[in-house]
């Protein structure tokens, strides 16, 4: 039963990322590649109804920046872009956790989503993600991102 | 015809990309306002001509689902069109928000053409060849 939720919410975080950004990514061994002394930004979102729960994504900070990009259809480096990373990210995990419930609940489950909270991921936190089953790693074109989903 | 069109989304980048799809799908635009929660949106619907209000479901402040229920409650505003466009569509909640006069539903992530489509569809465009 875990395998078949790892594997949805897999596919659908995937599938998601790439309408939403562009970005191509794949399933990847966290702990073999995380530096978690690196910085990292940490966007949270609680979602209660049917099912409940939190959906956790952690980033490379230099990939906010360019996902962000992706998403408003700007270059990196233009300032738009960095001024509104955060609440990119916000935005993409809004997206992601709506469609991953939808994924392990089906499409006749009844929830809401919490507002994104948004910071930097220390490296207690993201020593602990790399440990924790209920934390998946991808690799996002050569960026390591982390997914948690935790339900009650 | 040109249309006044409402966009109401906590998230300036949700925002940002709708105001873009909507031109790149050559949906002909006359005045496009933003709010960021339903509070706003209602002060801007009691203030200005609005032709049709894209809005999302969660937000702080004032949600979408109140937001949908105030303007039906309010005689000057509720017939102006309101589309929903959110990641949280589940079966029973874009029902329920049906029921509450919704006109149609954009899941996110969504295309230009998706867009154009709603919007010549609620706002009763017909396609010229």
């Amino acid at each position: 039963m875990r395998d078949q939720i790892v594997e949805s919410v897999s596919a659908t975080f995937l599938q998601v990322v790439e309408q939403l950004t562009y970005m191509f990514g794949e399933p990847a061994d966290k702990g073999d590649i995380l530096d978690v002394d690196g910085d990292y930004i940490l966007a949270q979102m609680g979602f209660t109804g049917d099912v409940n729960g939190t959906l956790s994504i952690a980033v490379p900070s230099d990939c906010v920046a360019e996902i962000a990009a992706n998403i408003l259809g700007l270059e990196p480096e233009e300032m738009e872009a960095s001024s509104m990373a955060p609440d990119s990210l916000g935005e993409m995990l809004n997206v992601i956790c709506g469609h991953v419930i939808m994924a392990i609940a089906g499409k006749g489950a009844d929830f809401g989503l919490g507002s994104p909270v948004i910071g930097p991921a220390t490296p207690a936190f993201l020593a602990q993600a790399v440990e924790d089953s209920d934390w998946l790693g991808f690799l996002l074109e050569e960026n390591l991102v982390l997914l948690g989903l935790v339900t009650e | 015809m040109a249309f006044n069109i409402l966009l109401v989304d906590d998230s300036v980048t949700v925002r940002s990309v709708i105001s873009k799809a909507l031109h790149l799908a050559g949906v002909d635009i006359n005045l496009l306002y933003q709010a960021a929660n339903g509070l706003e949106a209602l002060e801007i619907l009691e203030a200005e001509w609005i032709d049709i209000v894209l809005c999302d479901i969660s937000m702080p402040v004032m949600d979408g689902e109140t937001l949908v229920r105030k303007m039906g409650e309010n005689g000057m505003i509720n017939s102006i069109p309101v589309v929903i466009v959110s990641s949280a569509g589940s079966e029973p909640r874009i029902q329920r928000l049906r029921d509450m006069g919704v006109r149609d539903y954009i899941q996110k992530p969504f295309t230009p053409e998706r867009i154009r489509e709603v919007v010549d569809s609620v706002m009763g465009v017909t396609k010229h060849a």
